[in-house]
């Protein structure tokens, strides 16, 4: 039996004032992929912000426990080194932070937390030049600032490459295919895959059923008007694909 | 030295001047055909002084091109907390044609500091293909600090190229959010963000020794 690792129990979450999470109920254990789908609007950027602690939304009602640690009462900091980890839709440029400053200060934050040293600056800079290899980044990435002048796809990779580097215990990838040709969403893919473990969980926000050919999911569930309506296998995104929304009947 | 004093910079002479951390600084230059001057003043105080010690920084730099084909760089960084202000000023005159001016201050005001920038820029009817920019940047960190921006620039040459910009804000929420999602607390995110606000100002400072010195200091904070 796996370990039960995120549980969601009858969340609502608003955003000024509108409620946009109605009710979402979804428990992931330990070693599961779950693949969230649904239309435009229906929330699924909204449940990985609020998962996240974004300080934009707030939660009206309900739980989250990680690893039986009430999630919800957690600085977004906290829940990062926790191993909450997310995927941004919209990776930030942060002009003048350069990428070694910033992942330093990012693993470090973590290993503190963990009750380890700061890693050595010899260590640091192996492990940055074997996760830059996973995604095929280029080594003069550690110079670069933060996802700035980054195309597309390379801010995607980034996104990766960073979960390569935090080992979470869960990510959530927000539309992470979204602006990424095939050779790319195939590196981003290989690079998700190869990160996973018993231990580790993901959930897969995407529209396109595209994405769940490279990484395969365990669970497909369709968020629609804030709420979960059907949870299947991998068949419900082909599904999804040829019949769309409406003709799921929801 | 050359504080309170007024300084002749000499056909052909480069003069640069890093001024950190002076409770005044009084510059008067004039700068004779194809000379160049590179100012910084940098006002950095201690974060650790405490509230009650009041400082109010004056920086009122002159600089005028009486020659052609002048350059003249000034930068300035202040950074100030508690009830900490500054006022700095500058002036720079284009008296004759075919020199250059570049101008970049930022502030980053916390707590209850003041910031006040008065920068006036004169471009005289001989001054033809003249070049001069002045670029103010300023980030506020409290609500209750406070800035005060007042370009005026006097251009009656009518072949050049002058641009001014100034911009008051605040720091990237979503920027904070993407590095607390990465574990990074608030508070050394915010630092991280303020950092690189400096550095571009410090990155141009020729001295490589300081440079590297006051670059290092930053990320040896965090």
């Amino acid at each position: 039996m796996s370990k039960t690792l995120l549980e969601i129990k009858n969340l609502h979450a608003s955003i000024g004032g509108k409620e946009i999470l109605k009710g979402v109920n979804l428990t992931i254990n330990e070693g599961e992929v779950h693949a969230i789908m649904g239309p435009n609007g229906a929330g699924k950027s909204t449940l990985s912000a609020v998962l996240t602690g974004n300080p934009a939304y707030e939660v009206t009602s309900g739980e989250v426990y990680l690893k039986e640690q009430n999630l919800l009462e957690m600085e977004p900091e906290v829940r990062a080194r926790a191993g909450v980890f997310l995927s941004f839709q919209y990776p930030v440029e942060i002009p003048g932070v350069s990428m070694t400053n910033f992942m330093r200060a990012a693993l470090n934050a973590k290993r503190e937390y963990e009750g380890k040293e700061p890693i050595s600056p010899k260590e640091f800079l192996t492990l940055m030049r074997e996760k830059k290899k996973l995604l095929e980044l280029p080594d003069k990435l550690n110079n670069r600032s933060v996802n700035e002048g980054f195309s597309g796809g390379e801010k995607k990779k980034n996104e990766i490459f960073q979960m390569a580097m935090l080992e979470p215990c869960l990510s959530i990838l927000d539309e992470t295919d979204s602006g990424l040709d095939i050779d790319a969403l195939r590196i981003v893919a290989e690079g998700v895959n190869r990160l996973k473990t018993p231990q580790n969980a993901s959930i897969v926000i995407t529209h396109y059923q595209r994405l769940l050919d490279y990484i395969v999911p365990d669970f497909v569930h369709v968020l629609a008007d804030g709420k979960i309506v059907r949870t299947g296998d991998k068949t419900l995104a082909l599904e999804l694909e040829e019949k769309g929304y409406e003709g799921l009947n929801l | 030295m050359v504080n309170d004093q007024i300084v002749n910079i000499k056909s052909g002479e480069t003069f640069e001047r890093v001024f950190l951390n002076e409770p005044s600084v009084n510059l008067r230059i004039i700068q004779e055909a194809g000379s160049h001057v590179k100012i910084h003043v940098l006002n950095m105080p201690s974060k650790q002084a405490e509230g009650s010690n009041l400082q109010t920084i004056s920086n009122k730099i002159f600089i005028t091109q009486t020659g052609e084909n002048c350059s003249t760089e000034i930068y300035a960084l202040a950074y100030l907390h508690n009830d900490e202000s500054v006022t700095t000023e500058t002036h720079v005159a284009h008296a004759v044609g075919g020199g250059t001016s570049n101008q970049l201050l930022k502030f980053i005001l916390a707590d209850h500091a003041r910031g006040h920038f008065i920068g006036d820029l004169k471009i005289e009817q001989d001054a033809q293909k003249t070049e001069a920019h002045q670029t103010n940047r300023n980030l506020l960190l409290s609500e209750d600090a406070e800035m005060r921006t007042q370009p005026q620039l006097e251009i009656y040459a009518d072949d050049v190229k002058a641009t001014h910009g100034a911009s008051t804000g605040q720091l990237d929420e979503s920027a904070l959010f993407y590095m607390q999602q990465r574990g990074i607390d608030k508070q050394k995110a915010r630092q991280l963000l303020v950092n690189a606000f400096m550095k571009d100002v410090l990155n141009t400072i020729s001295d490589e020794t300081l440079r590297e010195k006051l670059i290092n200091s930053l990320d040896s904070d965090l």
